[in-house]
C-alpha cells in the first residue's frame, strides 16, 4: 500500500529526514517512536504535504500514486489522512461546513455527486458517537475554544468521516488524560480494518497499550534505526532511546 | 465642457497628497478627465442597460427610487405611498418647500463644493413620528456612459420613534467612466431607528465619492453597512454625530478589491453626549495590485461620559502587489469612558489553509471558506437576509468561489 523509499527532507537548511525507508501493507498499524527531534512529526508533515518542508530525495508511493507530486488536498483525496498534533482553530468555519466541503471534495474527485443532506447527517451522528463528540462541539467553529482532548477527539471524528486508506496519527496522545486517551483509542481501533493502514507516531509507549501495533519502528536522526514487533515499545519504555541513537550529524533542533 | 472648469469657480482647491486626509487617495487622475453632466431627460426602461436590473436586490420586496446618471427615472421607480412617509425627489417638489440640510461639507471639502455647485437631484424622505416604513427603500444610482458626472444629494429625516430601512446602491455599466459624487444627510429623532446599507457595485472606470453625514438624537439607533463589491476607485466617507444621550451606532463594512482597484473608507464617530455606544467593524481583503485606505476617527467629547466605543479594522493582504494603509484615530476628552480599537494587517492563516487542504478541500475552496468566515461577522450583522445573501452572491460570483 505505502512505500517510502530513501526519503530525505529539510526545513530551511536543516536536514531532518535522512534516507528513510518504510513499507506499510494494507491493514497494518505501524508505530513510529523516537526521541524529540528525531523527525517523527516531519515524516507526518511530509506525507501530508506541508509546504514548509522540502523533499530533497526519495519517493512516497501510495497504491501506485506518487504522493510527493500531489497537492495536500489531492493526497487527502487519494486517501491520506493526518491527525494533527496541534489541530488548528478556524473561527467562523463551522465543523459541519468543513466536513461537508471535505467529503464533497473527495466525492468530486471520484466523480460522485455531493453527499445528500440526510446521508451526511447520519454519518455525522455515527462518527461523532464513536468518539463521544457531542452536538455542541459539532456545531461550533472548527476547534475554536475546544480543550486539548476535544481537539484530538475531533481529529478522530474527522478521520471516521473521511474513511482514509492511510491514517497518520501525529502524537495524538499528547495532552490527553487517561479517559480521553481511551476514547480516542477506542475510535481508532473501531476504524481498523483489513484495507486501512495506520502510522501512529508517538513518544510514549502508553498509547500502544490501547492501540496495539503490528510493527514498531524507532526513528533517530531522520531514519529508522530499529524495527520490531509490539514488544519493542516495551523495551524502549524500559531502556529509553539512548542505546539506539546514531551519532548525530547536524540536526541539533530538528 | 468639464465640470472642473465650466462655471465652477471653486473657493476650495482640489485635495493633494499633502493633505493627510487624501494622502493615500490621490485624485490627480480624476482631474485629467473631461467629465460632464448628462443633459438627457429620463429615458425609462429603453435607456436602461440590460446587464443591470433596476432593482439590484431582486429578491427584496422594496420601494425603488432609481436615478440614471443623476437623473430621476419615474417609470422605473416605485415610491412609497404609505401614510406617514413623505418621499419625493427634489425635482418633483414644490418650490416653496425648504430642505433642511445642515451639513457644511461643501464649505470644507472641494468634493463637497463640487456637489453643491452641480447638484442634480436627490430624495427628500421624511418618516413621521412613530411610523415604521413597511418595506425597505432602495435608492439605485446607475452610471451609464463615458465621462459622466453624477451629483446627487439625499436628505433623510426619521422623526421620533420612526423606523426606516434604506439601501443606497450604486451601479455602473462596464463601458462607463466618470464620477459619482453623492452626498447623503440623515437625521434621527429621539428613539428613531435607521438602517442604512450602502453598496457600491460599479463596473467601468468611475471615481466614486460618497459622503454620509448622520446626526443622532437621544436614544436613536443607527445600523449601517458599507460594502464595496466592485469599483475602480472608491472613497466612502462617513460621519456620525451623536448629539443626544444613549445613542447606539453600529457601522460595519467590507471591501475585497481586485486588480488595480482602490478603496478608501474614512469614518468619523463623534460622541458629544453621554451614555452612547458605538461599534465599528471594517474588514478587507486586498487582492492583486489593489490599494486601500482605512481611517477611523472616534471623538469622545468632554460631555460624553459613559461612552462605550469599539472600533476594529482587520485586513488580509492576499497578494504581493496589494497594500492597505490603515489608521485608527481616537481623541478622548472624557474620563469615564470605555474605548477599544485595533487595526491589523495580515495574511491568510497558512496553518488553517493547510489544515483545510489536508482534509481534501482544494486551495480555492479552502480560501473561500476562510474568506466567508472572515466576512461572516460583517455580513451577519445585516438584518435583511435577502440583502446579505445577494451581497455574498455578488462577492462569490466576482471572486469565483
Amino acid at each position: 500500500m505505502l512505500k517510502i523509499n530513501n526519503l530525505s527532507a529539510k526545513v530551511g537548511d536543516n536536514e531532518i529526514l535522512n534516507g528513510l525507508n518504510l513499507e506499510v501493507k494494507p491493514g497494518e498499524l505501524h508505530a513510529i517512536m523516537g526521541p524529540n527531534g528525531s523527525g517523527k512529526s516531519t515524516l507526518a508533515a511530509v506525507l501530508a504535504g506541508r509546504e514548509s518542508y522540502e523533499v530533497t530525495s526519495g519517493s512516497v508511493n501510495l497504491d501506485g500514486v506518487d504522493l510527493l507530486d500531489l497537492e495536500p488536498s489531492d493526497r487527502a483525496r487519494e486517501g491520506v489522512f493526518l491527525a494533527f498534533q496541534y489541530p488548528v482553530e478556524i473561527p467562523g468555519v463551522s465543523n459541519m461546513n468543513f466536513m461537508k466541503a471535505a467529503i464533497n471534495g473527495k466525492r468530486s474527485h471520484k466523480g460522485l455527486e455531493p453527499i445528500k443532506a440526510k446521508e451526511f447527517l447520519a454519518k455525522v451522528k455515527e462518527c461523532s458517537s464513536l468518539v463521544e463528540l457531542d452536538g455542541r462541539l459539532r456545531d461550533r467553529s472548527v476547534n475554536e475554544g475546544f480543550s486539548g482532548g476535544e481537539k484530538k477527539r475531533n481529529e478522530i471524528f474527522q478521520m471516521a468521516m473521511l474513511e482514509p486508506k492511510l491514517a497518520i496519527l501525529d502524537e495524538t496522545d499528547s495532552g490527553l488524560d487517561i479517559d480521553a486517551l481511551q476514547v480516542v483509542s477506542k475510535g481508532v481501533n473501531a476504524m481498523r480494518s483489513s484495507d486501512r493502514s495506520f502510522i501512529v507516531i508517538t513518544h510514549y509507549q502508553r498509547l500502544l497499550e490501547h492501540i496495539i501495533p503490528d510493527f514498531v519502528h524507532v526513528l533517530s536522526n531522520g531514519k529508522i534505526v530499529k524495527s520490531g514487533g509490539k514488544e519493542l515499545a516495551l523495551e524502549l519504555e524500559e531502556k529509553g532511546y539512548d542505546w539506539l541513537k546514531e551519532p548525530s550529524h547536524d540536526t541539533s533542533n530538528a | 465642457m468639464s465640470v472642473f472648469t465650466d462655471k465652477f469657480s471653486a473657493t476650495l482647491t482640489p485635495p493633494t497628497r499633502k493633505s493627510e486626509r487624501w494622502k493615500y487617495s490621490p485624485i490627480a487622475k480624476l482631474l485629467n478627465n473631461e467629465i460632464s453632466i448628462s443633459t438627457e431627460a429620463a429615458q425609462g426602461i429603453n435607456g436602461w442597460p440590460e446587464s443591470i436590473l433596476p432593482n439590484p436586490v431582486l429578491n427584496l420586496d422594496a420601494y425603488l427610487v432609481v436615478f440614471k446618471n443623476g437623473i430621476f427615472e419615474p417609470t422605473l421607480s416605485d415610491l412609497p405611498v404609505s401614510d406617514g412617509v413623505d418621499c419625493i425627489p427634489f425635482s418633483k417638489m414644490e418650490q416653496s418647500r425648504s430642505i433642511g440640510f445642515s451639513n457644511v461639507y461643501h464649505k470644507k471639502e472641494w468634493i463637497g463644493e463640487l456637489n453643491e455647485t452641480y447638484r442634480q437631484d436627490g430624495l427628500s424622505l421624511n418618516v413621521h413620528r412613530n411610523v415604521k416604513v413597511d418595506r425597505p427603500i432602495i435608492i439605485h444610482h446607475l452610471t451609464d456612459g463615458i465621462n459622466i458626472a453624477n451629483f446627487p444629494k439625499h436628505f433623510i429625516r426619521v422623526e421620533e420613534g420612526g423606523e426606516l430601512d434604506i439601501v443606497v446602491w450604486s451601479s455602473a455599466s462596464d463601458h462607463s467612466s466618470g464620477m459619482y459624487n453623492g452626498l447623503l444627510e440623515a437625521s434621527l429623532g429621539p428613539n428613531a431607528t435607521l438602517s442604512l446599507e450602502k453598496v457600491c457595485n460599479e463596473g467601468g472606470k468611475v471615481f466614486h465619492f460618497s459622503h454620509e453625514h448622520i446626526v443622532q438624537e437621544r436614544d436613536s439607533k443607527l445600523k449601517m453597512h458599507t460594502f464595496t463589491i466592485k469599483g475602480d476607485w472608491v472613497r466612502n466617507e462617513l460621519e456620525i454625530i451623536s448629539r443626544g444621550k444613549a445613542t447606539d451606532s453600529v457601522f460595519n463594512g467590507a471591501y475585497l478589491p481586485l486588480g488595480t482597484e482602490h478603496v478608501d473608507n474614512h469614518t468619523t464617530m463623534d460622541h458629544t453626549s453621554s451614555d452612547g455606544t458605538s461599534s465599528e467593524l471594517y474588514r478587507g481583503i486586498m487582492y492583486g495590485n489593489s490599494t486601500g485606505v482605512f481611517n477611523g476617527k472616534v471623538f469622545v467629547r468632554p460631555d460624553a461620559q459613559k461612552t462605550n466605543a469599539f472600533q476594529q479594522n482587520t485586513n488580509i493582504v492576499a497578494d504581493r502587489g496589494a497594500s492597505i494603509n490603515t489608521k485608527p484615530e481616537l481623541e478622548i476628552y472624557a474620563d469615564d469612558v470605555k474605548c477599544a480599537h485595533g487595526c491589523t494587517v495580515g495574511q491568510f492563516d497558512l496553518d488553517a489553509l493547510f489544515y483545510l487542504k489536508s482534509r481534501g478541500i482544494d486551495e480555492k475552496a479552502a480560501k473561500a471558506l476562510l474568506v466567508e468566515a472572515f466576512l461572516a461577522d460583517v455580513l451577519s450583522s445585516v438584518s435583511c437576509t435577502e440583502l446579505s445573501d445577494e451581497i455574498m452572491r455578488l462577492y462569490r460570483e466576482r471572486h469565483g468561489w
